[in-house]
């Protein structure tokens, strides 16, 4: 059974002055599951992922990743454990190409990243690796765009093939939708679907679309002032009174 | 492929040979335009021809100097103010050593290696601490430092103090006085051979994830580049450059002065990029070319109001260009390519020329 869960955080408590915003968190995500952290704003769903992705040190508590304990590694190791992240709001490097943007990512897992005589363009591996990803995530045609010119919601599905592109275990996605106008939404949850089923990964998902976690999730976690308020399958999670009252507030009617 | 890549190599040199190859035949130039034979110019015979070469030795230490600071200002991000100490430690090393411990050239130059090497390490102490104007403030701190002890009484005996180091013997083979035409091409060798190599760094993937570290530094961690080794290597090379150019300085100019090591002398690196195109290369170079000529201009022809007219001038440079010459040169010839390539994609018949992707 252990070995089923891939990632795990046990009792996280982040505090931030007064205010626990992560008040004793415990989370199991089974491998290749997608599992959906949902909750009103200021729940603590970022700041969970920021905990668990290395990019805060918690007060107290551990996360363990594949039964390691990763709690205090730096940020930079994260991503050589298996763990990608992507953020609610879009984090590239804006003046640089579609193409470096994803390059970049390829290259960082690699052993060249000090072959400082070499051009990079010389390493067709990182490029090769680059267009493949390009061309999963639908922006081939804009490669060679710098990426601050780039619509949102073409700059979203870079964000996603910055993480693709190092291919890791687990993807944390913080709201990969948001701000993206409604209609793009159906095609990034169905590349987000086709990369867990066809890529055997183990996603974790912040999401507000209610219509989109209760579709794609395996497992909903529902968080509220900084604890876990309920935890489940997505149809126990819809049924679940406490949820309904704290979170959902009655206005959200489930429909499959 | 292949067919593609000779045009292509050098349309992307064709401006630096072009420069090169005028470098290379300026003394010889300048000299028949005055009437010197090439044989008076290779004597290092005095005449305009010796004059220029003295002249444009300045611009090779200013554009190596320059060039030094966009490697770790205008690539990798990193706000130093305390570069001129990365110049100043090579030039009065080289001074000192020479003049008063009497040790050769190249003996020398491996001290003034290995003193970058511990410049660039000071520098890197602090570097996962302080960020952006800190940062700044901190390696002021250190140059101003350094100033000040160049400065003292107590050290005096080496540096000159306020008055400069002055009466080194200069390296016979080197001397600016009767072999300045070696010197001048020993100096563009010296540029020309770190211009490539700053060039290869930055096309290669180390200098790739500078300029990621410089775009955005959270992002670049979480791509899982341990940033800090970065800017280590970028500081490693900049301090390797400037302390040569500070070493070239030692041996070119006849007092190696204190303000080489003041704020003052950094703020003359970040002018030079900022004229010639922050994070570009080429700019130190094209900076270096129009601050060394404009200061040399305006003091010859307008006397006292020179410093006036000159800051006059680069208030002008950075307001209509604001990327640099070299930065505001690319970018408008790469809008008229793309504005070429739209208007070749209405015309149903355009050429096959691989110009519109």
């Amino acid at each position: 059974m252990s070995s089923d869960v891939i990632f795990e955080a046990v009792n996280l408590r982040k505090q931030f002055g007064a205010l626990a915003a992560v008040d004793g968190v415990s989370i199991q995500v089974r491998r290749g599951s997608l599992h959906a952290i949902i909750g009103p704003n200021g729940a603590g769903k970022t700041t969970l992922f920021n905990l668990m992705s290395g990019n805060l040190k918690p007060t107290s508590g551990r996360v363990l990743f594949n039964g390691r304990d990763i709690t205090r590694e730096p940020v930079h190791r994260t991503i050589h454990f298996g763990i990608g992240r992507s953020f609610q709001i879009t984090n590239i490097f804006p003046s640089l190409t579609v193409f470096e943007n994803i390059r970049l990512a390829a290259q960082a897992l690699g052993r060249d990243n000090f072959k400082f005589w070499r051009s990079a363009t010389h390493f067709t591996r990182y490029e090769a690796r680059t267009w493949e990803v390009i061309e999963q995530v639908g922006l081939t045609a804009r490669a060679h765009t710098a990426a601050r010119t780039l619509p949102h919601g073409d700059q979203r599905k870079l964000e996603l093939g910055v993480i693709l592109a190092p291919d890791p275990e687990v993807l944390m996605l913080d709201e990969p939708t948001a701000g993206m106008a409604s209609e793009q939404v159906p095609e990034l949850i169905a590349l987000i679907q086709q990369i867990q089923k066809t890529g055997d990964k183990t996603i974790m998902l912040v999401e507000h679309n209610m219509n989109v976690v209760m579709n794609v999730s395996d497992t909903i976690t529902v968080m509220h002032m900084g604890k876990v308020l309920a935890e489940g399958a997505p149809a126990a999670i819809a049924a679940n009174p406490a949820v309904q009252t704290a979170y959902l507030g009655g206005l959200y009617t489930l429909s499959f | 492929m292949t067919a593609n890549l000779s045009p292509s190599l050098w349309r992307r040199w064709r401006g630096l040979l072009i420069t090169l190859a005028a470098a290379l035949l300026l003394p010889f130039v300048v000299g028949l335009l005055e009437g010197q034979p090439p044989t008076a110019v290779l004597a290092n015979s005095a005449g305009v021809s010796k004059f220029v070469q003295g002249l444009a030795i300045e611009v090779f230490i200013f554009a190596l100097y320059a060039l030094s600071y966009d490697l770790i200002f205008g690539i990798t991000g990193l706000l130093s103010f305390g570069h001129a100490m990365f110049f100043a430690v090579g030039a009065y090393l080289t001074g000192a050593l020479i003049k008063s411990f009497g040790l050769p050239l190249w003996q020398t130059l491996i001290w003034v290696t290995f003193a970058s090497v511990l410049q660039a390490l000071l520098f890197s102490v602090v570097l996962p601490r302080v960020k952006g104007i800190t940062f700044a403030l901190v390696t002021l701190g250190m140059a101003s430092v350094f100033h000040l002890m160049i400065m003292s009484r107590e050290l005096g005996e080496f540096t000159g103090a306020d008055v400069g180091l002055q009466g080194m013997i200069k390296p016979d083979f080197l001397n600016p006085a009767t072999e300045r035409l070696r010197l001048y091409y020993v100096a563009l060798a010296l540029l020309v051979t770190m211009y490539y190599l700053f060039k290869r760094f930055v096309d290669s993937p180390t200098g790739r994830v500078c300029v990621a570290i410089r775009e955005n530094e959270g992002r670049a961690l979480m791509l899982g580049y341990n940033t800090f080794r970065f800017k280590l290597a970028a500081l490693l090379l900049s301090s390797f450059a400037a302390a040569l150019a500070g070493a070239l300085y030692a041996i070119y100019q006849p007092i190696i002065s204190p303000h080489i090591a003041s704020l003052g002398f950094t703020v003359t690196a970040l002018l030079i990029i900022l004229i010639g195109g922050v994070g570009t290369l080429q700019g130190a170079l094209v900076g270096a070319l129009v601050y060394r000529l404009l200061d040399f201009g305006l003091r010859r022809y307008m006397g006292e109001s020179a410093s006036f007219v000159n800051g006059l001038i680069y208030v002008l440079i950075v307001i209509f260009l604001p990327y640099g010459i070299v930065g505001t040169w690319r970018m408008k010839s790469l809008q008229l390519r793309q504005g070429w390539a739209k208007i070749g994609d209405a015309i149903p018949w355009k050429p096959n020329d691989g110009a519109a992707r």
